[in-house]
């Protein structure tokens, strides 16, 4: 009796409140993994060619870098939601809780990527030669933000 | 060795000592080689720019250096050799019973103590540039050039390791730096010059 009781009282009050509230923990995990994917798909195919694995080829590199270009114009607000760190959900995810104390220092990193993806979008198309340094300095915004703010492991 | 232990021809003697050779040129290369590249490494890697292409660079000259190392603790002069200073536990333990005297050890090489040290950073060298190699930091720009032949997973915890043995790297060469002062200071016996000219003063007692 106390156990449907129980089940009855948390049907009514409880299963409401968690559907009213802001999407579960795994799913912005999912998500802000899932841009971070979209990002390293596009400089997967940058690097490539950098590197010279593949030949340089001015209209793919374009088409990635407008690609980039377009996810700098996504608020990734909604991917920090507080209560997703490493610290929170202990081998799902590698976001530092540093995060979420220094919004401000994550901000300039993004605002360097965003830099970096801009100039990288203005001579992509210029030949190997552009390209190659412009590709090195974005990933090193990358490195830059993982240093402070990502864990090495889960 | 030919002249190894014996009293320098041509050199006058100081007072209350005999200057034996020690060290080759290899092990002294070597090791002040090794000095450069492994504060080149370590400092590039905590605060060097985030494109890390001279870090690679120091990275692979320790890896030469090291593989160079052990090749010659081989064929080397017996000083160098791992046969000469590698010890068991009861040489280091009597070893490390006379350590607090003070007075020089006079050891022909390394003694058996410092021997842990000098095999302990070889293997943490060894296994970080092996690391640094495959480590991937997921940044398109540093990944080490062998870290397509692993998982990314394998990479993830080669960058872990990878970190964490810098950290114990730089802690060893701390602990050696003290040692050495520990050696002059303590013991009155000078590590350092023997090292640069290869020449090694043996203090004796005064009669």
């Amino acid at each position: 009796m106390r156990k449907l009781l129980t089940a009855a009282l948390t049907t009514a009050f409880v299963l409401p409140a968690v559907a009213a509230m802001a999407a579960p923990p795994e799913d912005v995990v999912k998500a802000r993994q899932g841009y971070y994917s979209l990002l390293g798909l596009e400089m997967d195919g940058l690097a490539a060619m950098a590197k010279g694995e593949v030949p340089y080829d001015a209209e793919a590199a374009k088409a990635h870098a407008a690609n980039l270009q377009v996810m700098t114009t996504y608020s990734p607000a909604g991917l920090y939601a507080p209560g997703t760190s490493k610290a929170d959900m202990p081998g799902k995810t590698r976001a530092l809780p540093e995060i979420w104390e220094n919004f401000p220092k994550v901000g300039e990193k993004g605002a360097a990527f965003r830099e970096a993806v801009g100039e990288l979008a203005s001579v992509a198309g210029d030949g190997l030669d552009a390209l190659r340094p412009a590709v090195g300095k974005l990933g090193g915004t990358c490195k830059s933000c993982h240093d402070d703010f990502r864990a090495t492991d889960f | 060795m030919a002249n190894q232990g014996k009293p320098e021809a041509g050199a006058p003697a100081p007072a209350h000592g005999r200057t034996v050779t020690l060290w080759d040129p290899v092990v002294r290369l070597f090791h002040w080689a090794l000095v450069i590249s492994f504060f080149a490494a370590w400092g590039l890697g905590k605060f060097g720019p985030d494109q890390m292409t001279l870090h690679f660079y120091a990275g692979y000259t320790i890896g030469a250096l090291v593989v160079l190392r052990i090749i010659w603790g081989f064929v080397g002069p017996r000083p160098a050799r791992f046969t000469s200073f590698v010890k068991g536990p009861s040489a280091i333990l009597a070893y490390a019973r006379h350590l607090r005297d003070r007075r020089p050890s006079n050891t022909l090489g390394h003694n058996p103590v410092g021997a842990i040290f000098v095999v302990g950073i070889l293997l943490v060298l060894a296994v970080q540039v092996g690391t640094g190699l495959i480590g991937d930091p997921e940044d398109y720009v540093n990944a080490g050039p062998l870290a397509d032949m692993v998982t990314i997973e394998t990479s993830r915890s080669a960058l872990g390791i990878h970190e964490l043995l810098g950290n114990l790297a730089f802690f060893f060469v701390l602990f050696h730096i003290g040692a050495i002062a520990f050696y002059k200071r303590w013991k009155g016996e000078d590590l350092v010059t023997p090292m640069i000219t290869g020449k090694k003063v043996i203090e004796e007692p005064a009669e």
